[in-house]
């Protein structure tokens, strides 16, 4: 019998060949559908790559990486950056070593197996953002930058170890050591006569906003939504008004308004700098489309889940913080991350109003006397979209994955 | 004792009263649900609802722990009163426990979540303690195997046993049932019954709104029938279901039989 399979299996095409007969070749005017596509696809293909490879002048990249990267960060105090980063690399290795850490020790507790994710699923969840890392130090001309991102690789590795093998009590307070570590590496950039945000560029510039941006406009957004559903008339109103205000304006008016007319709004002695300003208006910009989003999840949680909880004898704001929200916040990934993916995109209209942040830096460069007039466009917009498209790309496919691990959809 | 004096008894709470409702009235908009309700709940007594749907059976119950508000009268449960009083209410809460048709557990949090969330967050016991109890809770409604598994991956019939058990894990006083078997399985109906049926006989005080005949003849002290927001009788199962004096309750009884 076994034999009888084996020898059928021999005879008959191979999977990939019968998916193809199946799917590409299975009438005439598919196939014919099959080549003219195909063709068009290898040509494009071909193109591309030859483009990539071997028309363009990337020269123009490679001359000016520093300042895609930083702006106009001094060159001489680039090491700050570099700190900086060691620390960021720190905190999120050691935040990664202690979860896994509780994880297991949760799951061992409940007696159920539990799986510890492999350098593998790394790889496979990150490959645009490695493949991006080595193209760029492909760019570079000097060897420091390869030399410093391999010690980034070793300090994260080392913060994992050390996150994984804490001590269980102070593990439960990792969470302390990793703002400490961010703290830190904030102020590696601005303490000890550092550089004010002003003086930021290029991608990490860029970077930061949209971190910054998140980071205050998602509080301010749930505090906006939880406003919308208050009883008191007043803070209804309120919340209402404000949603429906800055919903109603384009967030470059908003960009405007903080760069120009912000100013005259503060109390006078009080200055804020244009970029602070300027991520003020992003956090309202997006805490407004935030809220939404939250109320569209909290109005999708059941009654009874409310009444189950007030029917427990939990306090009003335990039933929101315990079992509202987290449904609430778990249906509305999807939309919430998308809100998150424009604010990165949207970070590029800063250049409007003379920020020099990534998009800014490709027209400086094609400004420069030495490539003025070349057209050089074609080189550094690509340049600056695939950076974009991996940062995007990357939320996405995270915002995917946390959706299946907190299993949205399954109730 | 006499015909007549079961009746009576019947209309009547035996012992220590639990649960007072007097002259409770409860309108939405227009629509009064309930008309000058009146019911005493005495300590370990079991009381089943039944009526038409639209009877106001649910909003009964649902306003003895305030998820509705009445309009008029007075409700006292061990010794509280009902009233806007934010404190009176959740003290009133700590102390009913309530089951829903629905079930309605926390679908984001595990079973054993799901138990020791109120006794944590409410009483706040230490997490140990929680879970021990919740365990100790979860073999009284037979299903500790569940205990780390996600509600969604449970049977109707096993949600609601767990639905039981984190009510009792508040070791309240008084449980209300709100039709607990309407939204299950014709096969699922008996565990959950069953589950009641013992906790009836542990000494729970229990109003329990259900359409099961059998477990109340069971399990039943009294048997209240209610329709149009009245109550419309009082009395012990077997005056109920054998002998009602109002042709509204024969017509029921016609009806689901």
């Amino acid at each position: 019998m076994a034999v009888r399979t084996e020898t059928a299996s021999l005879r008959r095409p191979s999977p990939a060949l019968r998916w193809v007969r199946e799917n590409l070749f299975n009438n005439w005017y598919n196939s014919v559908l099959t080549v003219i596509f195909g063709a068009l696809f290898i040509w494009v293909g071909f193109s591309l790559l030859r483009w990539v490879f071997f028309r363009a002048e990337w020269e123009i990249v490679r001359v000016n990486l520093t300042l895609f990267m930083v702006g106009r960060f001094p060159r001489d105090e680039l090491a700050r950056i570099w700190v900086s980063n060691y620390m960021i690399v720190g905190a999120i290795g050691l935040m990664a070593g202690a979860a896994t850490a509780s994880a297991a020790a949760a799951a061992k507790e409940a007696g159920l197996p539990f799986v510890q994710s492999k350098l593998q699923d790394l790889i496979q969840r990150f490959w645009p953002v490695l493949l991006l890392v080595a193209a760029l130090l492909q760019f570079s001309r000097t060897w420091t930058p390869t030399i410093m991102t391999v010690g980034m690789v070793v300090i994260g590795v080392a913060a994992r170890f050390a996150g994984l093998h804490l001590p269980r009590v102070i593990r439960r307070y990792a969470w302390v050591l990793v703002a400490l570590l961010l703290i830190g590496a904030y102020g590696a950039l601005v303490w000890f006569g550092g550089f004010g945000w002003d003086d930021w560029g290029g991608l990490h510039l860029t970077l930061f906003v949209t971190v910054a941006g998140i980071i205050l406009a998602f509080p301010l957004g749930l505090l906006f939504a939880l406003g919308r559903r208050s009883t008191l008339p007043l803070v209804r109103l309120l919340s209402v008004t404000y949603i429906e205000f800055i919903r109603g304006v384009p967030l470059i008016t908003l960009l405007l308004m903080g760069a120009f007319a912000l100013k005259f709004l503060l109390p006078p002695g009080m200055d804020l700098s244009l970029v602070s300003r300027l991520v003020v208006a992003i956090m309202l910009f997006t805490a407004a489309y935030v809220a939404e989003n939250v109320r569209g999840g909290l109005q999708a949680v059941p009654k009874g889940q409310t009444e189950a909880g007030q029917a427990l004898g939990l306090p009003a704001w335990k039933v929101m913080r315990l079992i509202v929200l987290p449904q609430a916040l778990r249906a509305v990934i999807p939309a919430m991350v998308g809100q998150f993916i424009s604010l990165f995109k949207d970070t590029s209209l800063l250049v409007v109003v003379g920020v020099f942040e990534l998009l800014a830096v490709s027209s400086i460069a094609n400004n420069q006397p030495e490539f003025l007039g070349k057209g050089l466009a074609e080189v550094t917009l690509p340049f600056v979209a695939v950076i974009y498209w991996v940062g995007a790309y990357t939320m996405s496919r995270e915002s995917r994955r946390l959706e299946k691990k907190l299993g949205v959809g399954e109730r | 004792m006499t015909q007549n004096n079961v009746y009576s008894d019947a209309t009547q709470a035996r012992g220590d009263v639990i649960i007072e409702v007097q002259g409770v009235d409860k309108f939405f908009g227009d629509f009064q649900a309930l008309k000058n309700i009146n019911l005493n709940v005495g300590k370990q007594e079991v009381i089943v609802v039944m009526g038409p749907s639209g009877s106001g059976k649910s909003t009964l119950i649902r306003c003895i722990n305030r998820l509705e508000k009445h309009d008029a009268g007075r409700i006292v449960v061990d010794g509280v009163e009902l009233s806007d009083d934010i404190r009176n209410i959740q003290e009133i809460r700590r102390e009913t426990g309530m089951v829903f048709q629905q079930f309605n557990l926390f679908p984001h949090l595990t079973v054993l979540d799901n138990i020791t969330l109120a006794p944590r967050q409410v009483r706040n016991m230490p997490k140990n303690e929680a879970e021990e109890m919740a365990m100790l809770q979860l073999e009284r409604v037979k299903i500790p195997e569940q205990a780390h598994k996600y509600p969604g991956q449970l049977s109707g019939g096993q949600q609601q046993r767990v639905a039981i058990a984190r009510s009792l894990a508040m070791q309240p006083k008084v449980m209300l049932f709100d039709e607990p078997t309407s939204a299950l399985d014709p096969e699922m109906i008996k565990e959950v019954l069953d589950a009641m049926q013992e906790l009836a006989e542990s000494g729970m005080t229990m109003i329990v709104v259900t359409h099961e005949m059998g477990f109340a003849r069971a399990v039943a002290n009294r048997v209240l029938f209610m329709a149009d927001g009245e109550v419309v009788e009082v009395g012990t199962p077997q005056h109920i279901f054998e002998n009602p004096d109002e042709d509204r309750t024969k017509l029921f009884l016609s009806q689901i039989l």
